[in-house]
């Protein structure tokens, strides 16, 4: 029993619904929900980080995308009845749409950061600094907590001083990092429940690409 | 008020006590490192999950005989004159209700999980560098809480028999059947990785059963005790032969005409009442005292027992 299992540990785990084997060679069906920088829909093609890694998935596998764009709800649904294949969305490892779907592991962790002006000498310490951050956002609550003296702003590429931002936007904004974190996210896909074989090819081909993938974030990311 | 006296092991025993405890000491610290691997595995998977819980609680077995061990010692006193003895069952008592409600939970969560065709997900980890499909981890780890765990069992059980400790039996069988669990739970892996998504849930449920099932058995075992049933041999398969012995033996005795017993186990021990009919003139304070030594020689366990001289059976004995 044991000889038979190694034989065939190759090609375990296997899918229920055979779905690699049938994208392999084939279609994959991409349901893609709007979410900067992750899926940009604005072109005539979507763009964004996970567009970009998934067309390099379909690639090593030598599969042709269909998208479908949609909400991440209604998109979440198609997947769970294994209408679609893949879901992009800057989804988070903390989503609840793990109740319906599965979640990859985390492709990329980001974090919310406080930057500072390169010449400032501000590092770690916030206390009574003001710090601007995006109003109606996750930040700004957290930037609430700390030491710090929040100012709700509209726009966060206006204006100097020190600002509350996700780590990727740092350089665009002309920002040193303080090393202040807010938070922190962990980038996922999804995936339909139960493809197993299909998971676990798709969280090889982000394990192995995990430099690649950050420099897509150095791209596209931008306020 | 008069209290029971204190309750030492014979020599012999002791010895084997000792070990007990010493084996049950070991028992939770390997059924933690057992936890802690399952754990780090645990994925979705319905039946890791199941098998994770099941050894989350046979850790009560093994508490609570520690724990029944320093009470029992307890010296007796005024407001508990029988001694401690009993805290055991209604420690086990407790246990036994948590392991057969846990049960019946996992059987409704895997027999859902089962009937909303929920297909469980296992991906890759990558603990060395190396990205690995899970499931080959979560085997080791089932291993580990399977083969030691029935070493363990199988070392108690004759502990448990010296001693006349169900708790520790209870343990040592449990102990003994977590091959099933982790047998299982293995073939429920394998057939994630073989494309069959249910057999995770089967293999959940086969788990969530024997779970019950070993806490109906603990259930209706201490429930017995507590409701001071006849005597019942370690394993509760058949009568005690001790009532009985001490019947004949008693009968043996020259001035004894007739003579009734009942006893009680609290624990290892038994108390109870040996009532008797002497012939004429022979019932002196002396020869009774002989009597009830001679009774605590039979058998250790005999712990305290009243002889009760009587003018006929009838007196103590129900009408029918």
């Amino acid at each position: 029993m044991l000889l038979a299992l190694t034989l065939t540990a190759c090609d375990i785990p296997r899918d229920p619904e055979s779905t690699l084997n049938r994208v392999s060679g084939g279609t994959m069906r991409v349901g893609v929900s709007a979410n900067e920088p992750w899926v940009i829909l604005d072109g005539p093609e979507p763009a964004g980080v996970e567009v970009e890694i998934i067309e390099g998935f379909a690639a090593s596998i030598d599969a042709e995308i269909e998208w479908f764009p949609g909400t991440e709800e209604e998109l979440a649904a198609a997947l769970h009845s294994r209408e679609l294949d893949v879901l992009l969305g800057g989804i988070e490892s903390t989503s609840v749409l793990a109740a319906e779907v599965t979640l990859t592991h985390p492709y990329l962790t980001t974090a919310s950061v406080v930057g500072v002006p390169q010449d400032s000498d501000i590092r770690e310490d916030i206390t009574g600094v003001e710090v601007a951050v995006e109003a109606g956002t996750e930040e700004a609550a957290l930037l609430d907590k700390t030491d710090a003296i929040p100012v709700r702003v509209e726009d966060i590429a206006a204006g100097d001083g020190a600002k509350a931002t996700d780590s990727w936007l740092l350089d665009d904004l002309g920002l040193k990092d303080t090393g202040v974190r807010l938070a922190e996210h962990d980038h996922v896909l999804a995936v339909p429940g139960g493809e197993n074989a299909w998971l676990t090819r798709l969280e090889r081909y982000l394990l192995s690409h995990e430099s690649e993938i950050e420099g897509f974030l150095g791209e596209l990311g931008a306020p | 008020m008069t209290i029971t006296s204190d309750f030492e092991f014979p020599p012999d025993k002791d010895k084997i006590h000792r070990r007990a405890v010493r084996l049950e000491w070991i028992t939770i610290a390997y059924l933690i490192s057992a936890i802690f691997f399952i754990y780090l595995t645990l994925g979705s998977s319905q039946a890791m999950k199941t098998a994770w819980f099941e050894d989350i609680l046979s850790l009560i077995p093994a508490i609570a005989f520690l724990v029944a061990d320093r009470v029992r010692s307890k010296r007796p006193n005024e407001r508990f004159p029988y001694g401690y003895h009993r805290a055991v069952s209604i420690a086990f008592l407790c246990a036994s209700v948590a392991l057969t409600t846990m049960g019946l939970f996992l059987f409704y969560d895997a027999l859902t999980a089962l009937l909303s065709f929920e297909h469980p997900s296992i991906g890759v980890v990558q603990p060395t560098g190396h990205p690995i499909w899970l499931g080959w981890l979560m085997i080791p780890a089932l291993l580990w809480s399977a083969i030691p765990a029935a070493i363990l069992g199988r070392k108690k059980l004759p502990l448990a028999r010296a001693l006349h400790d169900k708790v520790l039996y209870g343990d040592a069988v449990m102990n003994k059947a977590d091959w099933l669990t982790a047998g299982a739970a293995i073939v429920g892996v394998l057939g994630i990785g073989m494309g069959l998504w249910w057999a995770d849930g089967v293999a959940a449920a086969v788990i969530s059963l024997d779970i019950f099932h070993d806490g109906i058995t603990n259930l209706k075992a201490s429930i017995s005790d507590l409701m001071d049933s006849r005597p019942t041999t370690v394993d509760d398969s058949a009568i005690d032969p001790l009532p009985a012995t001490v019947k004949t033996e008693v009968q043996k005795m020259k001035d004894v005409k007739d003579v009734r017993v009942r006893l009680r186990e609290q624990g290892h021990i038994y108390f109870g009442e040996v009532f008797i009919v002497l012939s004429e003139g022979a019932g002196t304070v002396e020869r009774l005292r002989e009597i009830r030594e001679t009774i605590h020689r039979l058998d250790w366990r005999l712990h305290d027992i009243v002889v009760c001289p009587v003018g006929s059976l009838s007196e103590v004995e129900p009408s029918s």
